[in-house]
């Protein structure tokens, strides 16, 4: 399938991506440099970066197969799952943990709750990280071999290594700064296909005309707003609970991938700035991902797979060395999200397990050092481990709907920890642990609660809600944390005194 | 309940018109953000009206408006 001009064009995508991470091992000389760039990093990168790190080539298979059968209600996910939970933590959120000085989130749940708290938050992401790590080589691997049909072990392999050689020397510096040239990369690929993609189907118009012709079916595929009782994935009951009150805040505020670039800004501006560029950014993302799914209706009907719907275009659309860009937008999309997890886990385990459990006042260097030996570890792990996903079909859709669990109650504690001073450790402890048994149970018991098929909105929505009131409750039943203590820590003592935590 | 069955007979259009509520909401919050807080971390000397981020929202936000209204 692929042409020698392809192939050139991949292979300088690797080798120009490894030069320029090391590039940036020059500016590495403290864990301060390693997990937050010495806090240098302008607005426009960190966007970009944002961004990038959420899109992964299976996004740009999935979305645009779940276009093809549900049509446009999907780009909710990247509009009003993404754009207002970043104004929200642009205005609010990321200003107040970049003066903090945090490096990552669990160390505010750690300071403003317990200990206990900051532990099982980090602990959860870092497992959440490293099976989503193997999972995620995995997934796009297999993906790449029915594409190109390169063999699964290449793959891994191969972005193993360059991905690894970057992140262990560069630090967040690489991966920010590389995430850049990765969505300039995957703007140009996707923006062509779907130009290409239009011009096959005689323009948007001709585009809905189409589709709407096709038969009742498809009457709903240009609504993004679904009705509540929709067969769907996407009813709007969900969409505005679950994903934009839920969901999105919980994974825009509380990911340590996405907030801890943030931290890197050079101030306080920059860090706002970041989050207001990604947003403006991400408004963009369902034209790459969700547009081939819509286009393919028209060029290629009836299919049963809609997930063969972008394979298709590509193959039959892109003229050679266009094919060569978009199989780099999809490597792109999957190193973009590999350097953030091994990064961020890296931060998590090195800030939140290791200086605080098991060697505590230790050197800088020797933290770094840590930080660099996790990242190295983490990739063997993930590369080792990524065969067992075979062994459980269907892990990639788990562990993502994992992540829909606990980000509820997480983010019902940050909320109730910010805004009400009267929230207490115990209400904290017990919100987060009884939230997550919550999610588990209506996941586990989902056919006896829900009427869809797949509710992970739904589960979000009740599991945060189960949070909140159980840390509501508790900590009125609590002794309240002295005010003294809270300085920083709860947002009305942080705003007036503009205090360092 | 957990379905939000009771939900269910309110129409698509009265839904969008939340959805679409939702953002001037949002905007109209954005507007009472205090200036001095939008340029936190920039001297007032460079100051410019292009860094005022309550803009930057405000664009972002009639981006997503004008994407919901016609979809």
């Amino acid at each position: 399938m692929l042409s020698g001009i392809d192939l050139f064009i991949i292979i300088a995508y690797f080798a120009g991506m490894m030069l320029l991470g090391y590039y940036f091992k020059r500016f590495v000389g403290s864990s301060d440099d390693y997990f937050l760039g010495g806090r240098t990093l302008p607005f426009w990168a960190i966007g970009m970066s944002i961004v990038v790190s959420d899109i992964g080539a299976m996004d740009f298979v999935g979305v645009s197969g779940q276009a093809y059968r549900y049509g446009v209600s999907v780009g909710n996910f990247d509009w009003i799952g993404s754009v207002p939970a970043m104004l929200l933590a642009a205005f609010i959120f990321v200003p107040y943990f970049w003066r903090g000085g945090l490096y990552t989130i669990p160390e505010y749940l750690g300071k403003r709750y317990n200990r206990t708290v900051r532990t099982i938050a980090s602990l959860t992401w870092i497992s959440f990280f490293a099976v989503d790590l193997g999972v995620l080589f995995w997934a796009t691997a297999v993906l790449l071999n029915v594409l190109m049909g390169w063999p699964v072990w290449l793959s891994i392999l191969l972005i193993a290594v360059v991905v690894g050689f970057y992140t262990y020397f560069g630090g967040i510096t690489a991966v920010v700064m590389t995430d850049v040239v990765q969505l300039i990369i995957m703007f140009v690929g996707g923006f062509t296909l779907v130009f290409l993609g239009f011009h096959s189907v005689g323009g948007w118009d001709g585009l809905v005309e189409k589709v709407h012709s096709m038969g009742p079916e498809y009457q709903q595929h240009f609504h993004l707003i679904q009705p509540a009782d929709t067969k769907t994935p996407f009813p709007w009951t969900g969409i505005l609970f679950g994903l934009t009150f839920v969901m999105a805040n919980a994974y825009m505020i509380g990911n340590q991938t996405i907030v801890q670039r943030c931290l890197t800004a050079k101030n306080e501006w920059h860090a706002k700035a970041s989050m207001i560029f990604g947003a403006s950014l991400k408004m963009f993302i369902p034209v790459l991902v969700m547009f081939p799914g819509l286009i393919a209706i028209v060029l290629y009907p009836g299919l049963v797979d809609g997930d063969k719907a972008l394979p298709l275009m590509i193959k039959n659309i892109l003229p050679a060395g266009l094919v060569g860009l978009m199989f780099s937008a999809f490597f792109a999309g999957l190193m973009s999200s590999v350097d953030s997890l091994l990064n961020s886990t890296a931060t998590l385990f090195t800030k939140d397990i290791y200086e605080p459990y098991i060697n505590k006042g230790a050197s800088d260097k020797h933290y770094l050092r840590v930080g660099k030996i996790t990242t190295l570890t983490l990739l063997i792990l993930g590369v080792v481990t990524s065969p067992l996903s075979k062994l459980f079909p269907g892990i990639y859709v788990a562990i993502q709907t994992f992540l829909s669990y606990f980000q509820g109650p997480l983010f019902s504690i940050l909320l109730l920890g910010i805004f009400w001073k009267r929230t207490t450790q115990w209400g904290g402890l017990s919100g987060l642990i009884i939230g997550i048994g919550v999610a588990f149970i209506l996941n586990t018991f989902k056919g006896s609660f829900f009427t869809i098929e797949n509710p992970f909105l739904y589960v979000s929505w009740w599991s945060f809600v189960t949070g909140f009131v159980i840390t509501f409750v508790v900590s009125l039943f609590t002794a309240p944390h002295p005010d003294n203590k809270l300085v920083g820590l709860v947002y009305n003592l942080t705003v007036k005194k503009d205090n360092k935590l | 309940m957990l379905n939000f069955d009771w939900l269910s007979g309110v129409s698509q259009h009265t839904a969008k018109m939340i959805f679409l509520g939702l953002f001037i909401l949002i905007g109209i919050l954005v507007l009472l953000i205090p200036n001095d807080y939008i340029f936190q971390g920039v001297e007032k000397k460079d100051r410019h009206w292009y860094m005022n981020l309550k803009l930057w929202a405000l664009i972002v936000l009639g981006m997503i408006f004008y994407t919901y209204y016609i979809f």
